[in-house]
This record gives C-alpha cells, structure tokens and sequence, in this order.
C-alpha cells in the first residue's frame, strides 16, 4: 500500500524536476546570441534526410557567424525532433516555440509539417520550409510559413513535360500510400489527364513489400508506355528491378522521393535509363560546389538530397532578417514576402502570393553509368 | 519464490530510509492530502510554466485515458488487444470527419464518437471473442491494420493526406485554440477516466472480469456469461479510446493515417504493461513514464525502441506484474 | 501478354512465394504445436537470416565468387547460425515462461521482435542494402512461361527443404517425439522425452527454414530491409492457420495456397492494390472465425 504513494511521489517529484519551472523564455533584445530553430526528423524512418538538413542549416549558421553573424549578433541553433510524426511535430513546435526562437527553417515530411503550420502561424514565427512540399501545406498556411522547395503540383508538371518530351503518350502511376507520394500521383494523373493522354493503371505498394509480381503482371497487361514512381527509392528500386525482369521496356521514372543514390546502387544494372524528377541536388549545381566542400570538411558524409534548400533555407532567413532590419516576426515575414531574386545554390528564390515558390525548381536526372546525371 | 529472493536483495540504507517514509503514508489522511495537492497542482501548473511543458502533460492525460481504455481490456478482461489504435482512430475521424465535411460542433460529435465507437467494438468483438487468446490477438492486429488501410484509401477521410480543417470547440461562445484549453480538457477526461475505471474496477463488471480471468469455465457455470462480458469490456474500452481520439482531432486539426499504426498500439500496450495491467496507479505512472521518457533522452533517439523492448522483456521475465507493486489483500480502495 | 501466359506466370509466380511463405509458416507452425506460442518473433527470425546471408556472402565472396556456390554457403551457415539464435531467444526468453499465462508469453515474443528488427534498424541506419549476387538474369521459355535459372532453383529449393523437413517430422524420432509433444506434453516428460531438448530443436530447425526463406527472398528480389519480416510474418501466419496451425503439412499446403491466391486474387478487377493488404486480413479472420483449425486441422478439444 504505502509503497504506491512512494512512487506516485517520486513520479511526481521526476515531472517537477524536469517542467515544474520551466518558463517560456524572455524575448530577445538587447545584445546576445540569436536563437533560430531547426525542424527536422532526427530520430524515425527519416532520420536519415532530417540530420542532413540538420547538418546543412548548421553549416550555413557557421558560415555566417564567422561572417560577423546577423545583425551583429551571432546566431544560435536549436532542433526540434519532428519525427516524421504530426503529433511529435506539434511537441516539436511548442518547444521551439516556448523557447522563444525568432525563426524556424526545416519541414521534411509534409505529413509532420501540417499541423505546425498554425502553431507558427498563432506564435507569429515565421517558417522557411525547405523540402516539404504537398499541396495541402498551401491552403492550410496562415500566412507564416514560406515554401521554398517546389510543390507536388509543380513536380507533376516538370514529370508530364518530359514524359511528352520522350514521345509518351500512356502512364501508368505507382505509389506507396503516403501523404506525399499520393499527392505526387494525383497531381500528375490530373495533369496528364487534362492533356489528354491515358493513365492506363494505377497501383499501390504498402511499405515492407518486397514481391511485386502483381503490380507487374498489371502493369505488363495494360503496356503503358511510361512508368511513374512516386515514393520513396527502397521500394522503387524494388519495382524498377521487377519490371525490367519480366521484360517490361517502356520509359521508367522516378519521382523526388526517389532521388538518392541508393535507387541505382539497389536496383544495380536495370537502373540504366531511368529519370528522376529531382529537387535541385547539389551534385549539378554550379554555385555548390564550395558548398559540398563545407560540408564535407564538416560532417562525415555526402550532402544529401534535401541539403542544398536547407542550406538556402537558412541563408534566405537571414537575409530577410537584414533587410528587415530587426527580428521582429511581422517584420521579417514582410521581408520574406518581398523576396526577390535571392540567389541561393539551388537558384532563385521569389514567392507567389501563397508563399510558394515561384518556379519550378525540378530537374529532370538520368541514371546513367551506375550514377546520377543531369538529362537536360 | 523469484519475488522473495528480488526483496531480500534489496535490503540497503537507501531501502531502510524508504521503509520510513513507507509509515507515514500508511494512514489515509496524508494519503489524501497528498491527492488533492497533487490535483491542486496539476490545475495551476499551466497557469507558471512554458507552452512546451503544457504540450507534454496534455500528452501525457492524452495517454493515460488511452491506457486506461486499453486496461480494461488488457487487464481487467484479460484480453491481448493488439490493435487499440483502431478505437482511437474511430473516434478522431468520427469528429474529423463531421467537423470538417458537415461543419457539426465539436460538441455535437462527441456522442456521434462514442456511438461509433461502441458499434467498431461490438463489430470487432462479436465474431471474435469465441477466439483463444493468441489468436485474438492476431485478430485485433489485423483490425488495426484494415481501419488504418481502410481510413488511407477512402477519400472521404481524405486519403492518405487526412483530414484538414477541423474546427476547434466552442465554449461560451470562446474559441478552444489554445494549448493550455486542450491542457484542461485531457485533465478533466484523464480524471473522468481514472474515476470510471476505479467504479468498473469494484462493480459487478469488474470482479466478473476478474472471474473469467482466473477460471474462464469455473466462471461460466457461475452463470455468467463470457462473450457478453467480454463484449463490454471491448465497448467500454473502445469508447475511451474514441473520446481521447475526437478531442485529439480537434486540437491537432489535422489527423492523417500515420497517427494510428500498429506501433502506437504497441507503445499504448506497453505503457499498460509497464504498470501492471489491471492496476490503475500503475497504468498511469507507464502512461507518465512512456510520454515522459522520450522528451528527457533525446541524446538516446533511435535506441528507445530497442531500450523499450529490452525493458519490457525483462519485465515480463523477472517481474510480469509490473512496476506498481501488488495490493495486499483483496482491499480496492484507493 | 495472353491470358494463358498469365496464367502460368502468376501460377509460377504463387508457387514460388507461396514457397517462401510455407518455409516461414513451417515454423509458426512447430513452435505452436509444441508450445502453444504465437512466435511473434519469427518473422524477424526470417528478416535476420537475409541480413545474416548477406553478410557473409559479403564476407566470403572474394573467396568463392557471389554465385550459386557462394549463395549455396552462405545459406547453409546462415541456417546455422540463426537456428542457434532461435534456441538462444527461446532459451532466455520463452523457456522461463512456459508455466506464465499465455498474455505474458505473446508480449515477450513481441518485446523479442522489436529488439531483433531495432537492432537491425539501428545497424542499417533504414536504409534498404542490396542483396547482389553474381547471378545472370537471362530469362529463357519453358512452353508459354517465362522463366530465370534463378527462380527455377530457388522453387526446387524451397520444395526440398519442405520435403526434407516432412521427413525430418515423419521418419525421425525427433520429429515423432515433436509430434508427441504437441499432443501431451506431460505425458511425454514421464515417458522419459527430454521435452526442453526437444523444444529446442524445433526452434532450431524452424529457424533455420525461416532463415533460409529469407536468404532465398534477398536473392529474388535483390534488396533487404529490417521491416521486411512484418508483412511476411503476417502472411505466413495466415498460410500456417489456413492449412491448420501446428500441423506441419498444413503449413507447407496454406503457404502454397496463399501465394496462389495472392497470385489470382490480385487479377480481380475491383479490388485495387490499394485493398490488398485489407483483402488478405479479412480473409484470415474470416478463416480464424470459421475455420479456426484450418483445412487440415482437428477439432480441439479441452481436457478439463
């Protein structure tokens, strides 16, 4: 009996520890460092991409300090886990915003990203988002948040664009059944639709899936003349090798999700010829190149897909924030909003009045010689 | 015998100093002192502290009513429910979708939420609790998984994206948006919650389910009759699950299919566990200790799972009643 | 294609899944027949025996080469290997809970699950790893079927792995005192059978089918991923119920059967990829509601 109250004290003495005093921060003025967050997946399926972004934002706010910092004053990072996950995101959220940061730059999984958008948005924190990109993130801004990675509407139509280029004329589309990869098929079905081209079959893979066969075996009936993947590269690769197994020789294309260097190295030799809807990978971009140094100086691996905008991200953030003249949010959210023609690595960066960017900013990739390669 | 060898290992002046403090818990008065200061607490908490402590504690009610519905299935009834985010998810959308598709008051959906609710448990349960244990389990998995499918490919849940625009409570004419109005509708449900478990727990219902547990036949000559008790326990379970899913639509606004996989049945499964199934301070403090854990070790991150795992095996090895030590007697007071 | 041509192929096709899927339901079956277990940690069982083959194909193929010859060894140690892994697991984690309640039981077999794929996440940080071999993939005719040397290999070999194990259960005094096991187990330990060795081999050998099911999938499809044991489980699961769960040839017969039907089922029109997944669930409650000793099962009755 009395070893229960025991432990309902100490439980309860563990949750004073930790919050009981905690208050949300004092806002920043005067002198001393700038505090800007950083939402990302660290942890989760995806942790892969968010610490690259982590690492690129870190990179850029590095850069910048030793630039003499913004403002005069240096800058300062915290990270918010989002975890791929809409209600970790909204924990993430309330902590970078009970800590009083002046501004948020990340999104990866656009899922994750949605219901953050009005906490920001209530908090009158302005949010750079650098990858994430579903439609449904543009009507649900309030106003805050700026996305500077093209959306799914704008991948469609880079996809439709060169699916015509090659001469075809039916698709067939694959997804994986999440937020992001749905959205990608809708927009590029509509899209081809509205043509007036075929999408002859439309299929779905659950994540864990290995066997393909029947996917396949429709896809090989309906003999569409492209092939449109629009999740994520451990699958793709998966259909990528099946279909080129039993014999399939049409176009094959893979969307953003795709975009890594593991699609080819998994799916080995049948990769050959197959393009890529990319976002602006480092790798092809001129204005980069001292950038992917930076970052291999500073961190154990390549750049990944996303760290270009992360990069860009940050620095666009920081611009607003000088032509703004302060760190006050409304200030730099018109500052943001005025954008034009900021020169980032990845090109540059003016906003439509929803607060997207305002061009498309995909590239079309061939995999040739067992690796990515600009096709245009 | 394994319990006895684990006390008499624990003799230490760290333990003695504990015995002490042991006594003066005994009596009911500081017993009681120490619940109303601790609710006193809870309720002005918000009032001195950040937005992101607020956000964890509303996690952390969020959980325990979750829990608690779980335990009544898992440890009042005895039944291994694998799939619970399914009853959870029924009441979010059952809210999310009225809300954002028809424009019906928050209010008004409540008792939509918990008639659905009610009808997934007799679907789920009915054909099903004939079944042994183990596939009981695998059934309730597999119900998991066709409501989580099922929520992704219909577009009138909107799909894979989910659903947006869900419309927050009106009270009074005041606008429920903030965190902390959020803080003290999971408070009053964790209350309301922990207050029906302790009432199911000394009723009838309650030592029925006890019965069944122990002697499933010995019970069924007694006169009662399985299946239906079974039956409520799924029912009542599920309706917590649904009120904690509805108000969770409403303060997320935006509910998709990745919230209610078979990952978030385990963690709600293993903070029940943690505990001790069946017994209440123990399902809160793993609801407490499960939200709680991953905020205070972000250096760990990807290795919670794997320390999660670990720590319920050895549980279930070396001490499968849980952490909440065992009442003595057959007393069922507080 | 013609409608003959598909035909053959998805009956190709679903023998040889279904082959994977009996190899991974035999073992389901065996640990539940002679415990009573829901080996929840199974599939994952499955899921290290492909990352294990791989790993030592990686190993080995500067010395023998990464074709059949490397594969065939690779398998073979593999099986070794995480046959033992399954005695281990059942060692430290089921045999101290055999007298427990059965709730008990099914959360530590789940709590093994998630430490094998976490593991497993963590080591492979997610990401999908190639399963490369030094095969060739030229495909040549059988009649109307198209056919690669590999799939015909991996067919014959999953057919006479299931053929050794069911004259491992029927001709061996291991496999008899299995199947006496499953039926009493107490009557067994007075009779004089060592039931804890015998426990033991059964985790053994179902481990080692599993393990090479999985080697045999990485071959096929080429890549491995830590969650690649969860549907697979599930799916095998459903076989082992459909033919009888505990019933060995009934194990072998459900894979067969599921992977034919997967096969066909998915050639009807309406029910889209999409509700695949959802199809295959209800199926297998459906079959545990009505049918809950499957095809080939007995009517179980309870000794008071």
């Amino acid at each position: 009996m009395r070893k229960h109250w025991i432990l309902m004290l100490v439980a309860v003495l563990f949750v004073f520890g930790v919050f009981g005093c905690a208050q949300d921060a004092a806002p920043v003025d005067g002198e001393g460092d700038v505090l800007i967050g950083i939402m990302v997946p660290v942890t989760g399926s995806e942790a892969a991409d968010g610490i690259d972004m982590e690492n690129a934002a870190k990179l850029a706010v590095e850069e910048i300090n030793a630039a003499g910092g913004v403002l005069g004053r240096m800058i300062v990072t915290t990270t918010g886990d989002d975890e791929c996950d809409p209600s970790k995101a909204t924990a993430a959220a309330s902590k970078l915003i009970s800590e009083e940061v002046v501004a948020v730059v990340g999104g990866y999984c656009s899922g994750a990203t949605l219901p953050t958008l009005s906490l920001y948005g209530d908090a009158g924190i302005p949010f750079v988002i650098a990858a994430a990109n579903a439609t449904s993130l543009i009507d649900e801004n309030p106003g805050w948040a700026y996305m500077i990675n093209s959306t799914g509407d704008a991948q469609a139509a880079k996809a439709v664009e060169w699916f015509k280029n090659l001469g075809v004329e039916s698709i067939a589309l694959v997804d994986d059944g999440s937020a992001f990869s749905v959205d990608l098929k809708d927009q590029t079905k509509s899209q081809w639709g509205a043509e007036g081209y075929a999408v002859l079959a439309e299929d779905r893979v659950e994540t864990g899936t290995q066997d393909f066969s029947a996917v396949v075996t429709r896809i090989m009936a309906a003999n569409p003349d492209g092939v449109y993947w629009t999740a994520y590269q451990g699958l793709g690769a998966l259909l990528i090798k099946q279909l080129r197994e039993n014999g399939y020789e049409g176009v094959i294309m893979v969307g953003d999700g795709s975009s890594a260097q593991e699609l080819i190295d998994l799916a080995g030799a049948d990769a050959e010829g197959v393009y890529c809807t990319a976002p602006p990978v480092v790798d092809f971009l001129p204005a980069a190149q001292s950038f992917i140094e930076g970052y291999n100086n500073s961190f154990p691996r390549e750049p990944g897909a996303y760290a270009g905008l992360m990069y860009d991200a940050t620095y666009l953030l920081v611009d607003a924030i000088e032509r703004a003249g302060s760190f006050d949010g409304e200030a730099v959210k018109a500052a943001l909003a005025a954008t034009s023609g900021f020169e980032g690595i990845t090109g540059p960066v003016s906003f439509t009045p929803q607060n997207t960017l305002n061009r498309s900013n995909f590239v079309i990739l061939v995999a040739k010689d067992g690796r990515w390669a600009l096709a245009e | 015998m394994a319990e006895t060898k684990q006390k008499a290992k624990t003799i230490n002046p760290f333990g003695l100093a504990i015995e002490k403090l042991y006594d003066f818990f005994d009596n009911k008065t500081p017993r009681y002192i120490f619940m109303i200061a601790m609710t006193a607490f809870l309720i002005y908490l918000p009032l001195s502290s950040s937005r992101f402590t607020q956000e964890i504690m509303t996690n952390v009610f969020f959980y325990i009513v979750v829990c608690l519905g779980l335990n009544i299935i898992v440890g009042f009834a005895g039944l291994l429910h694998l799939g619970y985010a399914a009853f959870f998810a029924v009441g979010a959308y059952t809210t999310g979708i009225l809300s954002s598709v028809y424009g019906v008051s928050f209010w008004l959906t409540l008792p939509v939420s918990i008639v659905a609710a009610v009808i997934a448990g007799l679907a789920i349960g009915a054909p099903t609790l004939r079944l042994r244990g183990d596939y009981l389990a695998i059934v309730t998995l597999g119900f998991g998984e066709i409501i989580r499918l099922t929520v992704r490919n219909l577009s009138i849940t909107g799909g894979a994206m989910g659903l947006i625009g869900i419309q927050r409570p009106v009270l009074f004419g005041m606008v429920l948006n903030q965190i902390v109005h959020f803080y003290y509708m999971f408070f009053i449900l964790a209350i309301i919650a922990i207050f029906i478990s302790y009432r199911l727990h000394d009723s009838r219902l309650g030592r029925a389910w006890q019965y069944i547990r122990e002697d499933e036949d010995a019970a069924s000559a007694m006169g009662i009759n399985v299946v239906s008790t079974r039956l409520y326990a799924f029912i009542i379970g599920s309706a917590f699950g649904a009120l904690a899913g509805s108000v969770y639509a409403a303060k997320m606004t935006a509910i998709s299919p990745e919230s209610f996989m078979f990952i978030h049945s385990v963690m709600i499964l293993l903070a029940v566990v943690l505990g001790g199934m069946g017994k209440i301070p123990g399902v809160i403090l793993g609801a407490v200790i499960v939200t709680l854990f991953p905020e205070l070790s972000r250096d760990i991150g990807q290795y919670r799972l794997i320390i999660f795992a670990v720590v319920l095996l050895l549980l279930m090895l070396y001490r499968p009643q849980g952490i909440w030590p065992e009442r003595q007697g057959i007393s069922s007071k507080l | 294609m013609t409608a003959w041509e598909v035909f053959l192929q998805q009956l190709f096709n679903g023998l040889l899944v279904g082959s994977f899927y009996g190899l991974v339901a035999i073992g389901y079956s065996m640990v539940y027949g002679i415990i009573k277990l829901l080996n929840f940690a199974h599939a994952d069982i499955y899921m290290s025996g492909a990352f294990c083959g791989l790993v030592l194909l990686g190993f080995l193929t500067p010395y023998i080469g990464n074709a059949w010859l490397g594969i065939v060894v690779s398998l073979l140690i593999s099986m070794v290997a995480v046959g033992l892994l399954g005695v281990l697991i059942q060692r430290v984690a089921y045999r101290p809970m055999l007298k427990a309640p059965r709730l008990s039981i099914l959360i530590t077999a789940l709590a093994v699950s998630m430490i094998l794929y976490n593991t497993v996440m963590i080591i492979t940080q997610g990401q999908y790893k190639p399963f490369t071999t030094g095969l060739v993939h030229e495909s040549f005719y059988i009649g109307a079927l198209r056919m690669t040397e590999t799939r015909l290999v991996l067919l014959i070999a999953a057919l006479a792995l299931m053929l050794m194990l069911h004259l491992f259960i029927t001709r061996t005094m291991y496999g008899k005192a299995m199947r006496a096991i499953s039926l009493d187990r107490d009557t067994c330990q007075l009779m004089g059978i060592n039931v804890y060795q015998i426990v033991a081999i059964t985790f053994f050998v179902g481990s080692a089918l599993a393990a090479a099911a999985g080697i045999m999938a990485g071959v096929y499809y080429g890549t491995v991923h830590f969650f690649m044991g969860f549907l697979i489980g599930l799916k095998a699961f459903t076989a082992a119920v459909i033919g009888g769960i505990g019933i060995i040839p009934g194990a072998m017969l459900g894979g067969l059967l599921l992977g034919l039907l997967e096969a066909f089922g998915t050639q009807i029109p309406f029910i889209g990829s999409q509700w695949r997944d959802v199809f295959s669930f209800v199926f297998l409650i459906l079959f545990l509601i009505f049918k809950p000793n499957g095809l080939l099962g007995r009517i179980e009755s309870e000794r008071m």
